[in-house]
């Protein structure tokens, strides 16, 4: 696949930054409201059913983290103030980052409003450091937007992600190829991408906690144990990863999903609350020009049990109408609902994207000629 | 409700009737199968709303009359375990019921039998009686090319098209087509309906013998067939059929015959080393060849050489390998006629004999 091709040229060492925005959402409130500066803030709804979206590093203290239940997050910070999001104003400081970027390289894949890669190999200013880009980017941040932003330099997007975590906030730190390996060693398991808790745990009963643990094993026993994400394992706790910064992500889906603030029981509260997301999917559909043959309900109870329902189709589904009954067919799967519903969403994956100016596409398209099934003209 | 049954004389019954029971049910009660027991005469019922059908058996001797629900999949499973040859004696009592057979003994939960749908029947304005061996033949050159799940939700099932007393089936799914033709005449009016892919599948189970009548009866919205043993009741679906004429070659001037043993092992081979999603294969027609090439990402290649019957101008054209030998592996004659005009068109396939009842028509690939 083409994600873990090598680079055109193995021998080169990469400089690849990550940058990432310290508590983004809550540091741009914070320097539009003066009054919330210093104090524990979380962007998201106070009511019953809000999410912290970012939390103030005053706020985390408490232990407030983003994707909380803001109940919770009260629990941890009785005064906790909740300001409610500005998107369009995250979107457009988002922007203004990425153009700081771009004067150094084109190379970015943005990993969120808040963070991105940046392959600085050959930036364009012709620099040369990649511990100087990454001083630059900072500051340059920091007068244009009011904002700080941690970095992580390194030579690949393993290990530069890890390091932007290292000394946040406001911070920088270096991994330089001769010191990776042991970077690498000293980690807990729980840092390698791919790690949550539940493989954490699993680790630990193997006996493994750090990367040096991890490195210890061979490839067959991690394919044994952890399947997927072996060779990813195997190679991180090496400090080695090939991936490249890939400019225009690909996306692999798209859709949308809401929690509704009264539990949906009946059918036809269901089929209109479906409705609203078939639109809002649609909308994002057409503005990426995606084409997807696969549609994926999911549905979350009031006791917080998850199902989803997915359908695919031998072709990409091809118009709102059609996207918009199939969502209502899984949906009819699961009349009547056993239990009132507090989330629905839908998505579109399979995607094949009509048109990308991505060159990467482009080459792909060349270098594999597909095969074509004629179809009869009804 | 009480009564005694031999095992295979209920389980031949019970697994086409739970046949129709889905797995995931949206009610409870269709996960049940009813039982309906007057004098001598047991019934049983699995439906899904969508497709009902009814089994019938008779007793050796009559039991207490009554009716009752208990879940199919179980009692399936509960009657193949019991030993062949043995006797199972079904009673219902106090919401439970009791399955006994030799030193066993079951207790299963049931819903009220009154609470067990049946599906809306609507008044019949069609009928005819085939032989089961006739419809089956209908049916098995036919199914293999109904779409599966698709959004032209028309194309997940099976035309019926009776015209001018004719009973002809076509199948397709937008690739590719069957059709079949039954020879007799029929008195019934002119009519088309669509069977849903669901009910066609399950008929299919019920035509065992082959000499047998079966009644069919088409309304509106359903369609009822009548064996001996059984009655099968589905939902059509509602909806337009394609015109299936305009799909047939217009004047393909390219007739290639050949041995449909020969041709079927060819593709058969050349289709291991094709294209495991594509499954493309090329087609090189010239006067009484036909070489069949197939590559995969892999950059394997297999070539076979087949002598055919044509003359005419060279052709190449590609195919979806699938699409052929679905064809080739229910078509029965020695030989097999397929006609073609460009490597852009539908080629047509069909047993050379001249009064066959099946053609099928396939859109080639572009590889």
């Amino acid at each position: 696949m083409s994600d873990i091709r090598q680079p055109d040229n193995p021998q080169q060492l990469r400089k690849i930054l990550h940058i990432d925005m310290d508590a983004f959402f809550a540091s741009v409130e914070q320097r539009d409201h003066p009054e919330l500066r210093g104090k524990p803030i979380a962007v998201g709804g106070s009511a019953l059913r809000g999410v912290v979206a970012a939390a103030s590093y005053e706020a985390r203290v408490f232990g407030v983290r983003s994707a909380m239940p803001s109940v919770t997050a009260k629990r941890h910070c009785p005064e906790l103030i909740f300001v409610p999001h500005r998107f369009e104003v995250y979107r457009e400081v988002s922007s203004q980052i990425r153009e700081i970027f771009r004067r150094y390289t084109d190379l970015i894949e943005p990993l969120s409003l808040d963070e991105a890669y940046l392959d600085v190999t050959k930036d364009k200013q012709g620099i040369g450091s990649a511990i100087r880009i990454a001083e630059l980017i900072r500051q340059a941040i920091r007068h244009e937007t009011g904002l700080t932003a941690s970095a992580g330099v390194s030579y690949n997007k393993f290990l530069a992600k890890i390091a932007s975590d290292q000394n946040k906030p406001d911070g920088i730190c270096v991994v330089l190829p001769q010191q990776g390996a042991e970077f690498v060693a000293t980690l807990p398991a729980r840092r390698f991408y791919g790690v949550g808790p539940k493989t954490a745990e699993k680790m630990a009963h193997l006996g493994i906690h750090t990367g040096a643990d991890l490195r210890q094993q061979d490839l067959v026993f991690l394919r044994q144990h952890f399947g997927k994400s072996a060779e990813y394992l195997y190679h991180a706790s090496r400090g080695v990863d090939h991936r490249p910064v890939k400019a225009n992500r690909i996306r692999k889906s798209v859709g949308a999903e809401r929690t509704y603030s009264q539990d949906l029981s009946s059918e036809a509260e269901l089929c209109q609350a479906l409705d609203q997301i078939v639109d809002i999917v649609w909308q994002r559909i057409e503005k990426n020009r995606a084409r997807g043959r696969t549609i994926t309900l999911k549905v979350k109870y009031s006791n917080f049990q998850q199902i989803t329902r997915a359908r695919s189709l031998d072709s990409y589904i091809p118009n709102r109408q059609c996207f918009a009954e199939l969502g209502r067919q899984l949906l009819s799967e699961l009349l009547p609902v056993p239990l009132s519903v507090r989330l629905l969403g839908l998505t579109l994956s399979s995607l094949e994207h009509e048109l990308s100016n991505s060159g990467q596409a482009a080459s792909q398209a060349v270098s594999a000629p597909q095969a074509k099934q004629y179809s009869f003209d009804f | 409700m009480k009564f005694v049954i031999s095992r295979d004389a209920l389980l031949k019954p019970l697994n086409l009737v739970a046949g129709v029971v889905e797995r995931r049910q949206t009610l409870p009660i269709l996960a049940n199968v009813l039982l309906v027991l007057e004098g001598d005469q047991l019934a049983l019922t699995g439906t899904d709303l969508e497709v009902e059908l009814v089994g019938r058996v008779k007793l050796e001797s009559p039991g207490e009359d009554g009716e009752l629900t208990v879940p199919a999949r179980k009692l399936v499973d509960i009657c193949k375990s019991l030993p062949e040859g043995s006797e199972i004696e079904i009673s219902a009592s106090d919401n439970k019921v009791t399955v006994r057979s030799g030193r066993s003994r079951f207790t299963l939960s049931t819903l009220p039998a009154r609470d067990f749908p049946s599906v809306d029947d609507s008044i019949g304005t069609h009928q005819f009686t085939v032989k089961q061996g006739q419809l089956r033949r209908l049916i098995e050159r036919t199914g293999f090319a109904m779409a599966q799940q698709d959004v032209r939700y028309y194309l997940n099932g099976m035309l019926w098209e009776l015209r001018s007393g004719r009973l002809r089936v076509v199948a397709t799914d937008g690739h590719r087509l069957a059709m079949c033709t039954l020879a007799a005449e029929l008195e019934a009016e002119d009519t088309q309906v669509i069977l849903p892919r669901k009910g066609v599948l399950e008929l299919s189970r019920l035509l065992l013998v082959d000499d047998q009548d079966i009644s069919i009866v088409l309304g509106t919205n359903h369609i009822r067939a009548t064996t001996d043993d059984f009655t099968f009741t589905s939902k059509l679906v509602d909806g337009k059929f394609p015109d299936y004429e305009r799909v047939l070659p217009r004047s393909p001037d390219k007739a290639v015959i050949g041995s449909r043993l020969d041709l079927r092992q060819a593709f058969t081979r050349a289709a291991i080393l094709s294209n495991e999603k594509y499954r493309g294969v090329r087609l090189k027609l010239s006067n009484d060849i036909m070489e069949i090439v197939a590559n995969n990402p892999e950059q394997e290649q297999a070539e076979e050489s087949v002598a055919v019957e044509y003359q005419g101008d060279s052709l190449e054209i590609g195919f979806n390998v699938s699409y052929l030998l679905d064809v080739l592996g229910v078509l029965t004659g020695e030989q097999i006629k397929l006609s073609m005009s460009d490597p852009n068109s539908s080629a047509q396939l069909e047993e050379s004999e001249v009064d066959g009842d099946s053609v099928y028509v396939v859109m080639p690939m572009r590889l």
